[in-house]
């Protein structure tokens, strides 16, 4: 650990698990005019210290929404928390009011969001953006507060701190942006890093920097990190393990490997599928998975992907499939794992082979 | 910022070359000869106004002396008050209809933008709709009206304010109410909706997760950010406030400028009239650009701008 | 909800077919923007009770001058001040003239002068800033600078000096508003255009080779013609409300021909003897003004596409 930390009272009774963080359940729906969305409909899901969790899914599925109904943040009087439970290294925080979740904000999860440029506020100088979560957590002086800032803003690579503590957001690029937001989230040292699609507007130069960034962070500072993101092309060089979300729920967890050698989810398979590769031909067309997600005004009773799904059974209209443990961690929700279903080979395309996995995978 | 300013400053002085020229031209093109109509002028008074205005001489000559005389602040007799300079009465009268307007704006600023922070912050709540609905009825009843009713009400009915004049603290009061509601009243509907569009911003979010508390965050993040769209239209604040100084001081008989310059529309003091317009266009004017200074300062994009 | 996924007979694992078609199908029906604009319209009842409201005196304006056995002009000395009573609905005023049938040709004046008074500088408005936005370059340059030095100067001084010139009553004062309010609409259209010139889809139409005058019909029309109905109705409330602040300062309308502005005038002055004289001019300005500013808003919250449901 590289800052000496200040436990207040509470924290200090805490249960040692290799699991900080757990959600169990969750639902969560937004009131609208026009009905209730479900945007989250039965989320299960873990982080474990210090690892790196990647939550995928194409756009609406629900990702961005699970993460911020954990850090209370998504706004409540459209949004409800209708079920399930959260868990912080122990203690059950789904009922936490908003008093009692600004101890753990900032101090023991943080976040970072998708659009840098309307992320910081636009009036106020950037050492104060980053001092203001210090001071509200620990007792230091000014002046303490300002070399915290500078040694952040070190950390994460911006140039020349000390003059740049007294600029302005509008003076900065898009990714250093996305660094200052980086430095923030990481001013208290918390222990889970929420990054909600964090390099999504960027380009793919600084996206990769950025990502660099955050796995050498992660080591520094001994943190967790969730990264959500559409993008499975760079997950496989971030993620320890994946959680696969697909309208509402999360449809196959596993580690990375496992996700990508042995991916058992049909969706998944398309997603697999999907990612444009080095090396085929010109002429072979991109496979995409046809359809849209279902409307979550009027959730399906069966599983979400029916639609959508390639090899879906009779079973899968009426019945939502539970979630099936296939090996050691590894889990996916389908109906094709029941022993009562046939087997099938799937067609998905194998990334390289299992030996050059992690080495140049896009 | 300096270039900004600049820009400010040049559009101001075509802004107050603009309006001279425009009254230079109207006194031109009055019906009949302003100096021969129901006034019965003695011989020295038109001989001042002769000279005043250079009516022998040609127009491009009576063009020139009449911008001269403006620049130096000189603005001709009135017609009514026949031996009074324009100037004298603005001197006696301006430092009443300021007070009125200073008055009235030391209201309607702070209990205005509380409310609308208010309104906002309790959405679809009872407070919401007692703001919404004071503002929309602010909006909707011109304060003239307002002012006579308030009349009616306190000094004829309840008989506890004096009815008009204005010598005492209490003869104060109804006219700077009069004109602050209107103005309370847009206040509170503007910056509701700028802290609204202010609380749905990205970074409203990121201070929330770094743990700051609600008054921390609305205090230094969200009226921060909300207060600028309301500076831009503190211009035509002021230039509402002097409007509503016109009519309400005719309703309570207050000796500010704005009386005299209702009254001389009334009384056909064409001078009068016209010099009294420069006067307030220079004013409004004047006051558009510190307002313009003040945006500057105020916003580091533009502060910070080479 | 626990299932008993256990009693599920083998036969339900059998692959279903597949439809391409239902994949794609939406499941709320879509439908047209202006439909949806109605419907979200008439939804609103506030909105509505203000168009009721603003259609019930606009009938009443031109149907009842007509029915009453009086004109706005007949003056009768020996019945001065009367209260209401059933031969004058509303009384007389100080000089025996009576007030129903001067509120309501009043009502007609004032709706006139403020329905005109507000399409027209709009239309001006829309015309130059529709310019300036869709030509741009310099065109738009010296308009644009010439407007930010005009609007320095609040729009009601502009407005009495020319009175002062052309002297009063609704058309002179139609006039003064035509060429005194259009600055605001220009400034709108011209930012609207600009950022609708931008969007992909009028890129595409150029692309497509399609003419300026299609483009304009069939690309800029519809997308700025929510916001010109709005700042047209919301414009009226405005436009009475100068009406009738100018006929008090004495230079709107002028006597006999009535307007509300003129009766809240003449009201004010005997208001502490004769009250009903400036509350009822009073009561019809403030309610005509909240009427159009309720309908205003439910119009523009109806055109906010944010809030399509």
């Amino acid at each position: 650990m590289r800052w000496i930390r200040n436990y207040e009272a509470e924290w200090e009774i805490f249960v040692v698990t290799e699991k900080i963080l757990e959600v169990k359940n969750l639902e969560f729906s937004f009131d609208t005019y026009a009905g209730e969305v479900h945007a989250i409909r039965g989320v299960s899901f873990h982080i474990n210290q210090s690892e790196s969790l990647a939550i995928v899914g194409e756009s609406g599925c629900g990702k961005s929404v699970t993460v911020q109904s954990i850090m209370k943040l998504a706004p409540t009087p459209p949004g409800r928390l209708k079920g399930g439970r959260i868990v912080y290294r122990g203690r059950d925080i789904t009922n936490y009011g908003d008093r009692q979740m600004e101890k753990l904000r900032g101090k023991e999860m943080s976040m970072i969001f998708q659009d840098p440029m309307t992320s910081l506020n636009p009036t106020m100088r950037i050492g104060r953006q980053i001092s203001e979560g210090i001071k509200k957590h620990e007792k230091i002086s000014p002046e303490e507060a300002r070399k915290r800032s500078v040694k952040l803003l070190k950390e994460v690579g911006i140039s020349d701190p000390d003059r740049n503590i007294m600029r302005y957001p509008h003076m900065y690029s898009g990714g250093m942006r996305q660094r200052v937001m980086i430095a923030i989230a990481l001013a208290c040292n918390p222990k889970i890093l929420f990054a909600d699609e964090p390099t999504t507007s960027l380009d793919v130069t600084t996206q990769a920097q950025i990502l660099e960034l955050m796995n050498h962070l992660k080591r520094e500072f001994d943190m967790a990190i969730v990264l959500i993101t559409h993008n499975l092309g760079i997950v496989a060089r971030f993620a320890e393990r994946i959680s696969v979300m697909y309208a509402g729920k999360i449809v196959e967890t596993g580690k990375t490997q496992d996700i990508f050698y042995d991916p058992r989810h049909p969706y998944t398979w398309g997603l697999l599928n999907s990612v444009p590769a080095v090396g085929k031909k010109r002429t072979e067309q991109l496979p995409t998975i046809k359809g849209t997600p279902p409307d979550l005004f009027m959730p399906p009773k069966g599983c979400g992907f029916y639609d959508r799904c390639e090899y879906r059974m009779k079973v899968c209209k009426e019945n939502d499939p539970p979630s099936t443990e296939i090996e050691g961690g590894h889990f996916a929700s389908c109906w094709l794992l029941d022993q009562r279903a046939p087997s099938i080979e799937p067609y998905f395309v194998k990334r390289h082979s299992k030996e050059n996995f992690g080495k140049d995978v896009i | 910022m300096v270039r900004y300013i600049l820009r400010r400053f040049l559009i101001s002085l075509l802004t107050l070359w603009l309006l001279a020229a425009i009254t230079f031209f109207l006194l031109r093109l009055l019906p009949g000869n302003p100096f021969q109509s129901d006034q019965i002028l003695t011989f020295e008074m038109q001989e001042r106004m002769m000279n005043y205005y250079g009516l022998n001489r040609p127009l491009i000559e009576q063009y020139f002396t009449y911008m001269g005389n403006l620049l130096q602040g000189n603005m001709g007799y009135s017609l009514k008050y026949t031996n009074r300079t324009v100037n004298s009465i603005i001197v006696r009268a301006f430092p009443v209809s300021a007070d009125l307007g200073l008055r009235s704006l030391a209201l309607a600023l702070p209990v205005g933008l509380f409310l609308g922070i208010a309104s906002a912050r309790k959405r679809g709540k009872a407070v919401d709709y007692l703001c919404v609905v004071i503002s929309v009825i602010g909006v909707s009843i011109p304060s003239f009206i307002l002012g006579s009713f308030l009349q009616y009400i306190f000094a004829l009915r309840l008989k506890i304010l004096p009815m008009a004049q204005w010598t005492t603290e209490m003869h104060k009061v109804l006219p700077t109410v009069a004109i602050a509601l209107g103005l309370l009243a847009t206040l509170t509907r503007i910056m509701r909706a700028s802290m609204l569009e202010v609380t749905t911003q990205d970074y409203v979010k990121t201070a929330k997760s770094k743990g700051l508390s609600e008054g921390k965050i609305i205090w230094s993040h969200e009226i921060r950010n909300a207060l600028i769209p309301i500076l831009t239209m503190l211009g035509p604040m002021v230039a509402s406030v002097l409007m509503g100084t016109f009519v309400i001081e005719k309703i309570f008989a207050i000796p500010g400028l704005g009386l005299h310059f209702v009254n001389s529309i009334t009384g056909l003091d064409y001078t009068m009239t016209m010099g009294l317009t420069v006067f307030f266009g220079a004013f409004l004017v004047s006051a558009n650009f510190l307002v313009d200074i003040a945006y500057g300062i105020v916003d580091p994009r533009i502060r910070l701008a080479k | 909800m626990t299932r008993d996924f256990a009693g599920i007979p083998k036969d339900e694992f059998e692959f279903a077919g597949k439809s391409e078609e239902k994949s794609e199908l939406l499941t709320r029906p879509s439908i047209s923007f202006w439909r949806d604009v109605w419907r979200r319209l008439f939804k609103n009842k506030v909105a509505m009770t203000g168009l009721v409201i603003i259609l019930a005196i606009a009938l009443s304006s031109l149907i009842i001058p007509e029915l009453s056995s009086y004109s706005y002009s007949q003056q009768n000395l020996r019945n001065i001040n009367a209260a209401p009573s059933s031969q004058h609905w509303f009384g007389t005023d100080s000089l025996g003239r009576d007030l129903w049938v001067r509120t309501w040709f009043g009502a007609r004046v004032s709706l006139a002068v403020g329905i005109f008074g507000s399409i027209i500088p709009s239309l001006i408005g829309v015309l130059i800033g529709g310019i300036s936005g869709y030509f741009g370059g310099k065109v738009d340059m010296i308009i644009m600078r010439l407007i930010d030095i005009i609007i320095c100067i609040p729009q009601m001084i502009y407005i009495i000096l020319i009175m002062l010139v052309i002297g009063s009553g609704p058309v002179p004062l139609i006039i003064a508003f035509a060429i005194t309010g259009w600055m605001g609409s220009a400034r709108n259209v011209r930012g609207l255009i600009l950022k609708i010139k931008e969007e992909e889809f009028v890129l595409a139409s150029r692309i497509l080779g399609a003419s300026h005058g299609r483009i304009i019909f069939n690309h800029l029309v519809p997308n700025t013609l929510g916001i010109v109905v709005v700042s047209m109705t919301l414009g009226v409330p405005a436009a009475i409300f100068q009406e009738a602040y100018l006929s008090f300062i004495g230079l709107g309308i002028k006597p006999p021909i009535p307007s509300w502005g003129q009766l809240a005038n003449l009201g004010t002055a005997v208001f502490r003897i004769y009250p009903t004289q400036l509350l009822i001019p009073a009561i019809m300005i403030s309610l005509t003004m909240l009427s159009f500013n309720l309908f205003g808003d439910g119009l523009r919250d109806a055109l906010d596409p944010k809030l399509r449901s």
